[in-house]
Order: C-alpha cells, then structure tokens, then sequence
C-alpha cells in the first residue's frame, strides 16, 4: 500500500488523479497569472500638457464657427475673407517649411499646383452651393450644422492629422474619415446661407483650408518645438475667448466650461480611475503573431 | 423525481448537436451514450436545423428534442429571455427530469433553458468548452452573462485545468464548484493502418478548420520553410475555411502542388483514413481549451506537433507530442525534432497507451459524481437565491435580480394557466438491461 500520496499533476491524461477529486484546487492555481502587465503609470502635468492639444483643435473649430456667425450677420466683408484665405494659405506654408523635414522645392511646386486646381474648382463650382439648400428652412441647416460639428469633435483624431504628410506610414481610419466628411458638410451648409457667390466661394474655402489642414500644421508645429505648440495654443485660446464674449455671453461661459473641462478635470479623472485598471494575461490568452499577414 | 434508485434524468441542453459536427457536439453525443449505458436517463434539447424539428430518436434510445426555434446567427437561437420557458417547462415535467446540463457559454439557448430551469427548482450543471478574453467588446458582454448563468449554478465542468483557471476568472466562481473532467476519444474508431507506412516520403497531416483562430497564417509561413528543408516531407491538409486562399496561393507561389495535398472539407467519417495517410500531425492554433483533433492523431498512431497555447500542454504526455511556440522558426524548430524521433515511435503502442489514458466511459463516471454532488446541494427559494446576483456588479445586479424575478413570475402565472398535473408525463420504457461493458 503506497504510504506517500503522489503529487497532483497538471494533466488531464491518466483519468482522476489518485487521491484528488476533480475539483482539487492545487497552490499552483493561477500561478501563471499575470496582472496589469501593459498599464503605463501617467504623471498628471503631462496629461494635462497632452490635453492642451485638444483644447486648441477645439478653439481652432470655435474661431471657425465665429467666422462663419460674423459672415451670416454680414460682420465680415468678402475682401476681408480673401484676405484671410490667402494669409491662411500662406502661414500655413510657411509654418510646413520651418518644420518639416521632408519638403523639397518639387513638392511645393506640385502642391501649389494642386491647390490652383482645387481653388479654380471651388469659383467654379460656388454657384451649385450658393443655391444648394435654398428650399430647407433655416432651422433645419442650423440644427444640421450643429450636429455634424458635434459629431466632427468627437469622431476627430486629436492624435495626429487625417490628411498625411507625405511618407507617413498609418493609413487613416473609419473615424477620422467620417469627422472630416461631417466638417466638410458643415462648411458646406452654412456657405449656402449667403447672399453672393463671392462670399460663399470664399467661405467655403477659408472652412475647408481649416479643416484640412489645421490638423497637420499644427501636428508639425508640435512635433518641431513643444512650447512653440504651448505658447501658440494658449494665446489660441485667449483669442478665442475674448472673441466669443463680444458675441455671446452664454456660448463664451459654455466654451469656458468646456476648456476646463478638458484641460483640468478630465485629467485628474482619468488618473483616478487608473487604479481600477485590472489587465489579466495569461496561458489561455490567443496568441498573437509577431509577423504581419500581408496578402 | 429520481428514475432508479441513484440513477438520474439528465437533460442535455445546447445550440450545438447533431447533424453538425465539431467539438461540443461531439461531447454531448459520446458522454449521453456513455451515460445511458450506466443506466441513466438521457434527454438531448436543441433547436431545429433545416427541416430537422420535433423528437428524433438516435442510437440507444436517446431522445432528442428539437425545439422549433431555428438559428439566427452562429448556429444559436435568437435570445427572447422568456419565450422558451414552455417549451423547457414541459420538457422538464414531461421527462421528469432531475437534473439540466448545459454546455459551451456560447450557446444562448443554454443560458436560457439553465436560467429557467434554475426558476423552477431543478438542479442545474453548467460544461464549458471553450477559452475567452477578456478585453475585447464581445468577450466582456459573454463574461457578464457567464457571470449571470453561473452565479446560481450547482456545479460546472471545465475540459482542461487552464479552462477552469480561464472559467473562474471570467466568472468569479469559487474554485472548490469547478470541476475538471477532460473530453475522450473513441479509440475504437481511431486505429492506426494495420501496416506501418514507409518513412519515405515522410507525410505531415493537417485537419482544421482554415481560419485565423486556427492559426492557418503560421500554416502559410511553415511549409514553404520545411518543404525547403526536407526534399522528402510532403503535406496533406484536410478543411475548408476563408484562408484556403491564402494557403493555395502559397502553394503556387512555391511550385509546390505536388508536395501539398489540399483535400477541402473532411466528412467526419473519413478523418480516420486521412489520419492513417500520414506520420506526424501538425495543430498550428493560436488558442485551445483542449484539442480533440490531437486525441484523434495520437490515437492513430501519429506523433503530433503543436503551438503551445491554452490547454493543450495537459493534454498528451510529452514523448507524445512536441510542443513550439506560436512562431514560425519555433514550429519549423519543432517539426525538425519531430522528423528525428519520428522512427522511434510505434504506433500500435500509441494506440495502446491512448486507450488506457482518454475513455468516454471514464468521463462518463465521472461526471456521475459531479451530478450526485450537485443534487447533494440544498434546495432554496428565490428570495435565497436573489443575493447571489446581486454580487454580479453594481448596476448589472439589480437588472439580473429583475430578470430572475420576472421569471418566477411567469413561471408561476404559466402554472396557473396550465398546472403541472395536466402535463402528461413520459411513459418509461422498460429496455431491456444493457450489458455494461468491463473496461480493461
């Protein structure tokens, strides 16, 4: 008779271990269990340092719908828009040059090239927009409006830029490409409230030069220098605000709201509720390939 | 409520059955005959396939009802919370059934018929047969409704020791509830070619479905690299699935449509001859509760290679399998290893070896004990039950608690429409007793 009983074995061959019952727990259960193995620790003045990037994309969307508030009150003249269009243009060209790396003569050739297309495109095609939404009520387009720019916040990818600079290897996804057809309708919508051609011509312009390419002047700005990118939101955000409060009162106290909101709250939020992060890795995890499947 | 004197009445309950063929269907068959060769009672509950609906008889006397839901999407029934609650209420009261065993968490039909069978007082065990994250969107709802099934179950069975260590984390299960009990193989069906074949060419055979959880992409890198190796190595693979294209394209890519045999789908009846054409068995999946296939090969005779992944380390001793990591130069590694030890090995003796360590018979008994220990477990009403789902999460608590409540509901307005003594019961028919086989 064997006095010493054998030890309990992680096999499922061999039918009930001698001595354990199916149900027997060993000291080794869960043994291989591995807890919050990719949790990264966040320091809270660099999530509020990150955050500020998306406050400024918020300002940057904000000065687009005040302009386009002047415009429908007729604040703002056609020639002053122009002008505006072509300073846009070229700061933002200016801005690409000093910071990225990979801009040869060549390729600015080929862009002003391209961008002459697109402008001619656009004079071209301006009456179609101008009487676009004539026989909609003004309620709808405002409503419209105001939805697709919400929607356009919250699908925009704050982490990079949807339209690449050239040699970029991420191709975009379905979110991004979805909040920058939102924007594009926006624009749209609203050039088709206003009385001349010129004027709708030279919105629409100014909103697409905005929502196309902000995102990536910006992300070239913050990759050259970080205070460049700090100094050139904060002093976003201060325009902003004081814009938005010779217009409105109310939106100025929402705009306000929704900075700290974003800049101070959310931040502390999200390191509190990093504690309740529970990540479990283990044997009966899926394993993943480490080559990619390229068909 | 018992049939004879310790012999039980089992309910089987899944979305999986006959006439579809795969793992849990396969369970489900093999341990109802075993059981009803020890004497008990055996019911099987799914839903209709095609025009297959209403009560089949299979072999043995094994009834089978096929309720007259049909699959809406991944062979389960569409979930209606209470609309199979007559269906399962006459079942339970017409078979006098003492005991409901549900398998696989995926099987919506499952989850219902052990939430109402729970309503109404009957003893309910709970198999799972499969491995689940936990981080992806569709993994965290199965958990939670996991979670919402098992926190009033009497006893669940898991295939292998990392299923149940996969289980209890998912579930929040105290362990002492989980049993272990492996799946088997009919070794009577799975015999090695009476003749050894020539170790020239040497043949490696693959049977899988062809999908990515399959790990058909490591497939695609693995045998260009050994054919390139080994002039005298030639691949058979068995299955159908979206990436055959993937492996057909390989295959042209590198001339090799006379060294690799892509067969298509394998009937279950002719994998035995398949297994019987080759020498070494190739599993390359990403993720394993327990792999049967592997059971099949070494039944057979075959010396199997294999990814390390889920429970599939437990499953065969290690002079029988060689393990590699999810990677192709490891399996290539591996593959090598194997073609060395490959003329040590005898597959009569394999054979031999499988037939004392893996019987369905042995599963059976076990999982005899599993359901006396769970009709061992006290009686409770619903008032006693309800605290267990209130640990299930703050707000998911209260709502499983309702469900419960509506269901008890139902279930006593449903007596009141039609009360238990107007359902006919079942007659029993007296079988002649069956001879019990004496194993080895």
């Amino acid at each position: 008779m064997e006095t010493t009983q054998r030890r309990w074995r992680k096999v499922a061959y061999g039918g009930m271990q001698p001595g354990f019952d199916d149900n027997h727990t060993d000291d080794t259960f869960l043994q291989e269990m591995v807890m919050n193995a990719n949790v990264v620790k966040r320091d809270m003045l660099k999530v509020m340092l990150d955050s500020v990037s998306i406050s400024q994309y918020l300002c940057i969307v904000a000065l687009v719908v005040l302009v386009w508030a002047h415009t429908l009150n007729s604040t703002i003249t056609e020639n002053f828009l122009i002008i505006l269009d072509i300073t846009l243009v070229g700061s933002g060209f200016f801005i690409l040059l000093l910071t990225a790396k990979m801009l040869s003569f060549k390729l600015l050739l080929s862009y002003a090239i391209k961008i002459s297309f697109f402008t001619t495109g656009l004079y071209v095609l301006s009456p179609i927009y101008h009487t676009l939404t004539r026989s909609i009520s003004s309620d709808s387009i405002w409503a419209l409006t105001t939805s697709l720019v919400i929607l356009h916040l919250f699908l925009h990818n704050y982490s990079g830029s949807t339209i690449k600079a050239p040699g970029a290897l991420e191709n975009p996804n379905l979110t991004s490409n979805i909040s920058l057809n939102a924007s594009i309708v926006a624009s749209l919508l609203i050039a088709s409230r206003l009385p001349s051609r010129l004027l709708v011509f030279a919105i629409i312009l100014f909103s697409l030069q905005v929502f196309l390419f902000a995102p990536l002047v910006t992300y070239c700005l913050k990759k050259y220098s970080f205070r460049l990118h700090l100094m050139f939101s904060f002093v976003l955000m201060a325009i902003t605000l004081t814009c938005v409060y010779r217009l409105h009162k109310l939106l100025f106290v929402v705009l306000l709201g929704l900075l700290v909101f974003v800049n101070l709250v959310c931040p502390y939020w999200l390191i509190r509720i990093q504690e309740y992060k529970f990540e479990i890795n283990g044997p009966w995890d899926e394993a993943k390939l480490c080559f990619n499947i390229t068909d | 409520m018992e049939f004879k004197e310790g012999k039980h009445s089992i309910l089987m309950v899944s979305d999986f059955f006959y006439p579809n063929f795969g793992g849990v269907e396969n369970h489900i068959y093999l341990l109802s005959q075993c059981l009803l060769k020890l004497g008990h009672k055996v019911v099987v509950m799914t839903h209709a396939y095609a025009n297959r609906s209403g009560v089949r008889y299979m072999t043995n006397g094994l009834k089978v009802y096929y309720a007259p839901w049909k699959p809406f999407l991944m062979q389960n029934t569409l979930p209606t919370f209470y609309g199979t609650l007559p269906i399962i209420r006459t079942i339970l009261i017409r078979e006098k059934i003492s005991l409901v065993h549900g398998h696989q968490a995926f099987s919506t039909l499952c989850h219902e018929a052990l939430m109402h069978a729970r309503t109404m007082g009957y003893k309910v065990i709970f198999t799972d047969h499969s491995l689940y994250g936990f981080s992806d969107i569709g993994s965290i709802h199965m958990n939670k409704v996991l979670q919402f099934t098992l926190a009033d179950v009497s006893q669940a069975i898991c295939v292998s020791h990392t299923s149940k260590e996969n289980t209890v984390l998912r579930s929040g299960l105290p362990p002492e509830k989980v049993f272990v009990i492996p799946n088997a193989v009919d070794t009577t069906m799975f015999k090695p070619a009476p003749e050894r074949l020539s170790m020239d060419p040497i043949v490696i055979v693959v049977i899988s479905r062809l999908v990515y959880r399959k790990g058909a992409d490591l497939l695609v890198e693995v045998i260009p690299e050994v054919c390139h190796l080994y002039p005298n190595v030639r691949f058979i693979i068995g299955g159908d699935g979206p990436k055959r294209v993937r492996l057909e394209e390989m295959r042209e890519k590198h001339s090799l449509q006379d060294r690799v045999d892509m067969l298509g789908a394998v009937p279950h009846a002719k994998v035995r001859s398949v297994l019987n054409s080759g020498h070494i068995f190739l599993n390359s999946s990403l993720t394993e509760a327990f792999c049967i296939a592997i059971l099949e090969a070494a039944s057979c005779g075959l010396l199997t290679v294999s990814t390390r992944v889920g429970g599939v380390p437990e499953v065969l001793p290690d002079d029988m399998i060689v393990l590699a990591k999810p990677d192709p130069s490891d399996m290539v590694h591996a593959i090598k290893k194997a073609i060395r030890i490959l003329p040590h090995i005898d597959p009569q003796e394999m054979h031999r070896r499988m037939k004392e360590m893996y019987s369905w018979h042995d599963v059976a008994k076990r999982t005899e004990i599993v359901y006396d220990r769970a009709l061992r477990c006290s009686n409770q009403s619903l008032l006693e039950r309800l605290p267990r789902y209130l640990t299930c999460g703050a707000w998911a608590g209260k709502l499983f608690c309702l469900v419960m409540i509506i269901d008890f509901i139902l279930w006593r307005l449903l007596q009141l429409w039609q009360p238990d003594s107007e359902v006919e019961p079942v007659p029993d028919f007296k079988r002649t007793e069956l001879k019990t086989e004496v194993r080895k």
